[in-house]
């Protein structure tokens, strides 16, 4: 059947027209209440999908119709003179800009560009603009919203709530290049800058400034994001000043937002404020029937305050490409992560961080990244250039293709620090499986290579290297999932680790005395490892005591669960623990083995809450002499100490402190 | 077209109103008119007693005083009509021709 394009003029076709029909209570079938009149293929399930006409939350169309304004597009608003092209007013211009960066930021925080940035009908068509600063500031935002759409989709850390990276076939300002965009932004405030020497008024000064200064502005982000598109490390510094320059602006801008116009809150209109040169229903048409009405655009001055954090977090991922080991790398992650950043940062953080998906930082293959991780945290004989297995084509054979091997998991894991907060934990769970077949993997090599080392160098081992390092990553990504325990574990590895380094130290010192006599003064060396030991003793003991705090406080009846009809702790425990179950080392303990375990009964005695409390007690005391060792504390410290003091008295708990362990009070 | 329904008698009578004329109807083309006067084009899927409608493949056009974008239908696809916001409803006809309810209804 064709449709037709307009339904109303046209009646021949369509038949039984039926009117005036219920409105007198007749029913028009003879249904009971409830009952559907439906196909076969077409049931409640599927009536329950459809979206209801008319209700103001489903119905996007609905609102266009109660609008008593004309909603025109650019063109037509340029033809019936609605909207200006040339001779702008200072105000004018300053307060499009600033409704402008509004909706750039709103975009970046999720909404669709139909609804923010597109609102604005000037960057439909700079073309069409007349006014040398008002176009070159168009391009300008629509090259902004060009190179972040370009990150984000590149970066792949979005999920659905973070970003919308449809653009609905806006133009982007493509037939302009992004220098001659810059160019424009440069000489359309030079004109402007030239202008204010003779200031007629002090106020049309200002407003000459705070122009100025916001066009500016655009031309410093646009030409930052320009830099983190080029492949040279470079260009990240470059950037970084670029964003310390913009930075500088945000308080003159904040101060000038007073000069712009402010938008018409006309109720005759419709609901929606009102600026010149926006309109919120223009792209209505586009979007899913199903779209909440207005995307929400945030305030002027929250947007400067935006700006500011933004511009924070950019610079601060600028400073990953001074981190060159790998777990360093990973740490930086974790904590620019920890900070929930927006989708822009993260991105940048990526795309900096694998440059075209080959190479860190642009320059280092990740195999040899992989390798300095490995050389700097278990010394594997076979990556030390005093090993025989260093020129063994053999051994040279297994580690290489073994680090090919985790190249492909370490960059996800990294690109999982990079999605947002509450989608991690999920992608942890499934890049365990990953990392259990590497576990695997390093043990059979291991094994290779310590056989091979057995035949040429009898007194060197090569025991449980690449093992130990995998088995690190699996306990840091498994400690992350669940945010608590395995700490002996990661304890016992990292000493591992540390021992096998001390080992290969050993050999080069007895190898370099046989060489010279010269005897080097045994100084004492920082063991890399040790603050790391040190960090997972305390956080052990932290969770032990508050285990048996909490065993002990649930004994004394103080912890108040939710009971449901349908609990199961049995299921709760197993649906947790699913992701660990691919993982060999260290083993799933099953949930038998688990109650087993914690069962208390098999304490001759069994121990009463009071023992408990004073087990917790003495952990808490044991972390706090561990924490109180290190020489230089870093926040986290503090954070555990401050808990840590209280908490051995006796137990409310308090998370305000540490995220992961609660002060707790008895009331 | 041999299926037009007499314009000017009441097309739906008492005896009509029965639910296999009703059933008849259904996977054919329907327009809606809605009381803000919108028109929505679908296939009719289903129906209660209060005549709340569901029609599939939904596509919305705009009263032809819209001038922006009039002529252009929006997809919506699954869409319900409460039966209070249903003004008319129109069958096509060329899928009636050769329905039981126009049979039924010469």
């Amino acid at each position: 059947m064709v449709m037709k394009s307009s339904v109303d003029d046209d009646d021949a076709g369509w038949g039984l027209g039926i009117p005036e029909k219920m409105r007198n209570n007749v029913n028009w079938v003879d249904l009971s209440l409830g009952e559907l009149l439906h196909d076969k293929l077409f049931g409640l399930f599927e009536a329950m999908s459809a979206i209801e006409m008319m209700d103001p939350k489903m119905d996007a169309g609905m609102i266009g119709n109660q609008v008593n304004r004309k909603v025109l597009n650019f063109e037509q608003a340029v033809k019936d003179k609605a909207i200006k092209v040339r001779d702008l007013s200072l105000p004018e211009l300053i307060g499009i800009i600033d409704t402008c960066l509004c909706c750039l930021i709103t975009w970046l925080e999720g909404h669709s560009l139909a609804q923010t940035v597109f609102t604005c009908l000037y960057v439909h068509s700079p073309d069409l603009i007349e006014d040398p600063a008002l176009k070159a500031f168009a391009l300008g935002v629509l090259k902004v919203c060009d190179i972040a759409r370009e990150k984000v989709n590149k970066a792949a850390v979005f999920e659905e709530e973070d970003f919308q990276a449809m653009t609905y076939g806006f133009k982007m300002a493509n037939n302009v290049t992004d220098l001659r965009v810059t160019g424009m932004l440069k000489d359309s405030t030079r004109i402007r800058q030239g202008e204010q020497r003779n200031p007629e008024v002090e106020l049309e000064h200002q407003q000459y400034l705070a122009l100025f200064n916001r066009i500016k502005f655009v031309r410093l982000l646009l030409t930052a994001l320009i830099a983190f598109t080029k492949k040279e490390t470079s260009s990240v510094g470059e950037a970084q000043k670029l964003m310390a320059q913009a930075a500088d602006l945000l308080s003159a801008i904040h101060s000038s937002i007073q000069y712009g116009i402010q938008s018409q809150n006309d109720t005759t209109k419709g609901d929606h404020p009102i600026m010149m040169g926006f309109e919120p229903l223009v792209n209505q048409r586009l979007l899913p029937p199903t779209f909440p009405r207005y995307a929400k655009i945030i305030k002027r001055e929250d947007m400067v305050v935006y700006f500011s954090k933004l511009i924070e977090r950019i610079k601060t991922v600028c400073d990953v490409i001074n981190t060159i080991n790998l777990h360093g790398i990973l740490d930086f992650f974790c904590e620019f992560s920890e900070q929930s950043p927006c989708v822009l940062s993260r991105s940048l953080l990526q795309t900096t961080f694998l440059i075209d998906n080959k190479k860190v930082f642009g320059i280092h293959l990740m195999q040899d990244v992989i390798k300095d991780a490995l050389r700097c945290f278990v010394s594997p004989p076979v990556l030390s250039s005093k090993c025989c297995l260093f020129n063994n084509h053999q051994a040279k054979d297994y580690i290489d293709s073994f680090v090919t091997h985790c190249s492909r998991p370490f960059c996800s894991l990294i690109q999982i620090h990079g999605h947002n907060r509450a989608r991690q934990r999920d992608k942890l769970g499934h890049i365990l499986e990953e990392f259990a077949t590497l576990q695997d993997e390093a043990e059979k090599v291991d094994a290779a290579l310590h056989g091979l080392l057995m035949k040429l160098e009898p007194q060197r081992q090569h025991l449980a290297c690449l093992g130990t390092w995998i088995l690190y990553h699996n306990l840091r990504i498994m400690i992350q999932y669940l945010s608590e325990f395995l700490y002996a574990w990661l304890m016992s590895t990292l000493s591992r680790a540390d021992s096998s380094q001390m080992a290969e130290e050993r050999i080069a010192e007895e190898q370099q005395k046989g060489r010279s006599s010269k005897k080097a003064k045994k100084k004492k060396k920082v063991r890399p490892l040790s603050k790391e030991i040190t960090m997972s003793q305390a956080y052990q003991n932290m969770c032990a005591g508050m285990y048996k705090t909490m065993v002990a406080l649930d004994m004394d009846g103080k912890v108040r669960k939710p009971s449901f009809e349908l609990d199961s702790e049995q299921v709760r425990y197993e649906h947790r623990f699913v992701p660990f179950n691919s993982v060999v080392t260290p083993p799933p303990v099953h949930y038998i083995q688990f109650k087993e375990m914690s069962d208390l009964k098999k304490y001759n005695p069994p121990p009463g809450s009071s023992d408990l409390y004073l087990a917790a007690s003495k952990h808490f005391q044991q972390a706090k002499l561990i924490l109180e060792n290190v020489s230089t504390p870093d926040p986290e410290v503090n954070r555990i100490l401050k808990v840590a003091k209280p908490n051995m008295v006796l137990p409310e708990f308090d998370f305000s402190v540490h995220k992961y362990f609660p002060l707790v009070k008895i009331i | 077209m041999a299926a037009q329904v007499d314009e000017n008698g009441p097309p739906f009578n008492a005896d009509m109103r029965s639910r296999h004329k009703l059933e008849a109807l259904l996977n054919k083309n329907m327009r809606i008119r809605m009381t803000d006067g919108r028109t929505l084009v679908g296939l009719f899927l289903c129906t209660d007693r209060d005549c709340n409608v569901i029609l599939g493949s939904a596509q919305e056009f705009l009263k032809s005083s819209d001038m922006f974008s009039q002529g252009e239908p929006r997809v919506l696809g699954l869409a319900m009509i409460p039966g209070h916001h249903v003004v008319s409803i129109e069958v096509e006809a060329d899928t009636l021709a050769d329905s039981q309810y126009c049979r039924g209804g010469r």
